[in-house]
């Protein structure tokens, strides 16, 4: 697999939204508050907006991310972005991390797929990549290391 | 990222139902009569699906597919994927997704995946790698 670094995201969340016990499995929702993204080609700012991570806890113990944030680059344009995650590991990793402690990233599975889409012509080639990122789930909130599929 | 390789993926398909054109772009599907799967972990047939494939202004084409495979011991597997093809750029990537009920197989539950496809006049073919 041919990947190249896109972006490191940074976001910031406010205390989740317990939807709690679904037909599909335990439902919480975490509003993003804002945040702010680099990378080679592209660098700004998380909007709180439209941002949020609807997660979704499975019967498996998988816990499934539906992720959309919007993003603002420092030149203005407005990008919208939506990616599918899972996260899962040892029940004490998985504990830890939601008492708010540090975790290794290495420790547990914690990966996303990414799409983007604008109308800006400068980041029109992200509407036609796909990308994977590795999440590293922290107290103040999740860090994302995105590569684009080459 | 790091990455090991899952299957490779061969399907056949019949000839494409063209719906045309609809307020998100050209959609044409292609059902998928059959194929086969082989990796290290997994291996067997392709029982069917089909691939809703919807072509932008830009030319690229964004696929939406959901088949369903039989392991080589009797396990169904639900896949689906998303993707985007540019053959002008020779680009055709994919985001594998796997169900199943099957306990040997349930590591396929609990994985991303990414495919690189290949166009073939008797059916694409895709190279599927985990997610690690």
């Amino acid at each position: 697999m041919n990947t190249r670094l896109l972006m490191t995201l940074r976001v910031t969340v406010a205390a989740p939204q317990n939807i709690a016990g679904v037909p599909h499995g335990t439902r919480r929702t975490v509003p993003i508050t804002g945040g702010d993204f680099d990378g080679p080609w592209l660098r700004g700012s998380v909007l709180p907006g439209g941002s949020g991570d609807w997660l979704l806890l499975r019967a498996d113990g998988v816990l499934e991310l539906d992720f959309r944030a919007t993003l603002r680059t420092d030149d203005g344009a407005l990008i919208s972005m939506r990616s599918f995650g899972l996260r899962h590991g040892p029940p004490e990793v998985m504990e830890a991390l939601a008492r708010g402690e540090a975790v290794e990233p290495a420790a547990y599975y914690f990966r996303t797929t990414p799409r983007f889409e604008t109308s800006h012509p400068k980041y029109a080639f992200l509407n036609r990549r796909l990308a994977v990122a590795t999440g590293d789930r922290r107290a103040e909130g999740p860090v994302y290391t995105i590569h684009e599929l080459h | 990222m790091n990455a090991r390789p899952l299957m490779r993926l061969r399907f056949t398909t019949a000839p494409v139902e063209e719906i045309s054109l609809t307020p998100h772009g050209t959609l044409s599907i292609f059902p998928i009569t059959g194929g086969s799967f082989e990796g290290e972990r997994l291996r067997g047939t392709v029982l069917g699906g089909a691939d809703w494939v919807t072509a932008g202004a830009d030319g690229t084409r964004e696929l939406d597919l959901r088949v369903t495979l039989e392991t080589d011991d009797g396990a169904l597997i639900h896949m689906t994927f998303t993707g985007v093809r540019d053959d002008a750029n020779h680009y055709f990537r994919t985001l594998p997704r796997f169900e199943t009920a099957a306990p040997k197989y349930a590591f396929l539950n609990r994985l991303l995946a990414v495919g690189v496809g290949e166009g073939h006049r008797d059916g694409p073919i895709h190279t599927i790698e985990e997610i690690l």
